[in-house]
């Protein structure tokens, strides 16, 4: 029963949420299912990782690199760009919390709490960024690497 | 071959790759891609979100430049994934610039939609399943959802009233933030809290700040910093709009 309030149902929730995202960017067929599950999927990775990174900022950043791992293996099997799955599967992992506790802690004058949840907030959307970042530039090096050698094949089979 | 007809030709198709919501290197790519698969060895595409410029040599060694203003626009990955499989199909093999404009002309005209109720359908569950995300009840989930609802109706309204980025998601936050707190005194929500925020991942901007840092990351510095800023005063706003609904109820019922 823990498992499942922990665990299971989040999970689901991020599913159901990034499939409307998904219809909300227009989004059609069998695209919809592939981004809503990396919306479930990011939420897992963020759940999982909480025992033994415990911060939200840690948690983040491992979600997003499981995230952008898969929309780019995802692009690379539907040969479409990866932009669409990556933007939907990443709205359970946006700080919209964050936003609006920051807002409140400044209308209510407490500059304490303002700064330090406006600093966490940042400090989300930064790790969100590296995450992204990181698999994006691995996988451009990965596909450099590739057509660097076949170059340097074909050359020396000429010669 | 016809070169003006030819730099027409990429740019428009970079200009509807960039008003569907693409990257700024996938723009600059396609378009140098394109052009190089028609023949042109020195293409220079500089894109950043507003403005597209495109500068070429023909093989005669006569240079030509093509420059288009991009309006406001927003995301639609269907368009954009069917841009970008014509410009690959293009880039395979070139097929003669008549049928090709035919099939860019093609694409702006057919754009596959969801109808009005499927569409707000969505923000209605979208809403709803991340106001039990971040924790509310079921009754939560159903104000959430129409807030959500409240959101969408608001922002298809404004769309069309062609209302700037900003002041829209400062409207549609406080009609939703209303909308939610009075619901809640209503007694009919819980957690007015949970409600507002689940229905304002609809307008927080997560998505444009995250892919502004990779474009700055990529080393499009100008595409990155502007970016930056339209997501952090969209993220003002939306908290100005929620601000100013808290306020207001504050002030009547003296929460």
């Amino acid at each position: 029963m823990e498992l499942v309030k922990t665990y299971l149902l989040p999970v689901l929730f991020a599913f159901v949420a990034s499939g409307g995202f998904a219809v909300i960017y227009n989004i059609h067929g069998s695209g919809i299912l592939i981004c809503a599950f990396g919306g479930a999927l990011g939420w897992l990775a963020y759940l999982a990782s909480a025992p033994i990174l415990q911060s939200e900022i840690s948690q983040s950043f491992v979600a997003a690199i499981v995230i952008s791992a898969y929309s780019e293996w995802m692009a690379r099997v539907r040969k479409c760009p990866v932009t669409g799955y990556l933007l939907v599967a990443f709205f359970p992992l946006v700080p919209g919390g964050g936003i609006y506790y920051t807002m409140e802690h400044a209308i209510n004058g407490e500059i304490s709490l303002f700064l330090s949840s406006f600093l966490q907030t940042l400090g989300i959307a930064g790790a969100l960024a590296v995450g992204v970042l990181l698999v994006s530039s691995a996988v451009r090096m990965w596909g450099n690497y590739h057509h660097r050698r076949a170059l340097t094949r074909k050359r020396e089979e000429r010669q | 071959m016809d070169y003006d007809r030819l730099l027409s030709l990429a740019t428009d198709l970079g200009y509807g790759l960039l008003e569907s919501g693409a990257e700024i290197y996938r723009v600059e790519e396609s378009i140098q891609r394109l052009l190089h698969a028609y023949g042109v060895v020195q293409a220079d595409p500089f894109v950043i979100p507003n403005c597209i410029i495109v500068s070429m040599v023909t093989p005669e060694g006569e240079p030509m430049t093509r420059v288009r203003r991009m309006p406001s626009h927003g995301t639609d990955v269907d368009l954009l994934e069917r841009y970008n499989d014509l410009c690959r199909a293009l880039c395979r093999e070139p097929a003669p610039l008549a049928e090709a404009e035919e099939r860019l002309r093609w694409i702006g005209r057919h754009r596959r939609e969801y109808a009005m109720p499927v569409l707000m359908a969505a923000y209605v569950v979208a809403s709803a399943a991340f106001t039990l995300f971040f924790g509310g009840t079921l009754r939560d989930a159903l104000c959430g959802g129409l807030c959500g609802l409240a959101i969408g109706v608001a922002l298809t309204a404004m769309t069309w009233l062609k209302t700037n980025l900003f002041f829209k998601s400062m409207i549609g936050a406080a009609i939703s933030a209303l909308l939610a707190l009075g619901l809640t005194h209503v007694g009919l929500g819980q957690h007015s809290e949970k409600i507002i925020i689940g229905a304002l991942m609809a307008l927080v901007p997560g998505i444009i700040f995250t892919n502004a840092i990779r474009d700055v990351m990529a080393g499009d510095m100008v595409a990155g910093i502007s970016k930056i800023a339209d997501a952090l005063l969209t993220g003002v706003s939306v908290a100005l709009g929620t601000a100013f609904a808290l306020g207001i109820t504050r002030f009547l019922w003296g929460v």
